[in-house]
């Protein structure tokens, strides 16, 4: 677990660092710690893995990533492990999660797709299929967004 | 914003690792051969435009003692944006999307995340949104992860 300082600056800085020349010193001098301690709380949290990246997120569809899908497999339990890594080797599968199935829901692998090019998802799933030979899947698209921010404690 | 080879640049590093050291922007501007203000200016100007929400840590509510799942309810037409306010409602929930199916009928519509301190409370949570809505939640928590890693490909669009 990490310690009621971790948390602290955690809670100060999730939303994202001050942009300015030195903001480790900035967060340091709002939170009582000097720069250093700020620094290697960081580096403690990221080796520890409490801290997945320590990076911007970037907004995909600024950027012209602008064709994106969720879709989900039925796989054969005896394949999910095989299938899984061949669908998390593709570049353009940025999430590929296994989950519980249930009688009004089949689909265990769960893949989530970013590309630039309209279509271009469709063209990834296709190759998917190829590779694996699951064929019994489902794309699922956005048709809106209600609520998407950062994992925040 | 039409970014330049320049922000390209920037932004790739940016959303891989971001410097731990007293002068980041100045470690990124040695590494990429530009000018520390430079770098400091465009990485300004990307966030103003909204190019990427947020420099800092990407959080893993596991190994942080929390515990996350996705969550499917079918909510009838009519009761969407109310439903989804309820939900949104929510610190814990960070994403929540109106999904179809696109080659296929799904028996779901609303699909969002959520987050609590720990399953118990996350369980109560689901029981809460629940008696609120009087609709069903389907709990559909990760198994397995084989991926997770929200990099893009900032080159391949040009």
């Amino acid at each position: 677990m990490a310690d009621q300082t971790d948390i602290k600056l955690l809670k100060h800085i999730q939303d994202g660092i001050p942009l300015v020349e030195r903001p480790y010193k900035e967060i340091g001098e709002a939170l009582g710690m000097t720069e250093e301690e700020v620094i290697s709380r960081i580096k403690g949290l990221l080796e520890t893995k409490k801290v997945r990246r320590f990076a911007a997120s970037v907004a995909h569809r600024k950027i012209g990533i602008n064709s994106n899908a969720m879709c989900v497999w039925r796989v054969p339990s005896d394949r999910v492990e095989a299938v899984g890594k061949v669908m998390a080797s593709f570049p353009e599968v940025t999430h590929c999660y296994e989950r519980p199935t249930f009688p009004d829901w089949p689909y265990n692998l769960f893949t989530m797709i970013h590309g630039y090019a309209d279509g271009e998802c469709e063209k990834v799933i296709e190759e998917m299929k190829e590779k694996t030979g699951v064929k019994d899947y489902v794309i699922l698209y956005s048709e809106k967004e209600f609520k998407k921010t950062g994992t925040r404690i | 914003m039409e970014l330049t080879r320049e922000d390209k640049k920037i932004l790739h590093r940016l959303q891989s690792n971001f410097p731990l050291t007293p002068h980041p922007f100045r470690t990124l501007a040695e590494e990429l051969g530009l000018e520390e203000s430079e770098v400091l200016r465009r990485t300004r100007a990307m966030a103003e435009k909204g190019i990427f929400r947020r420099l800092g840590p990407i959080i893993d509510t596991h190994e942080m003692g929390n515990t996350a799942s996705l969550m499917a309810m079918r909510v009838p037409e009519g009761r969407i944006e109310e439903v989804s306010r309820t939900i949104n409602a929510y610190t814990g929930v960070s994403h929540n999307y109106l999904r179809k199916g696109k080659n296929k009928e799904i028996p779901y519509n609303v699909w969002f995340t959520m987050s609590a301190p720990n399953k118990q409370e996350l369980v109560r949570l689901i029981k809460e949104i629940e008696e609120k809505t009087g609709l069903e939640v389907r709990n559909l928590p990760t198994t397995k992860k084989f991926k997770i890693g929200v990099k893009f490909n900032i080159y391949s669009g040009e």
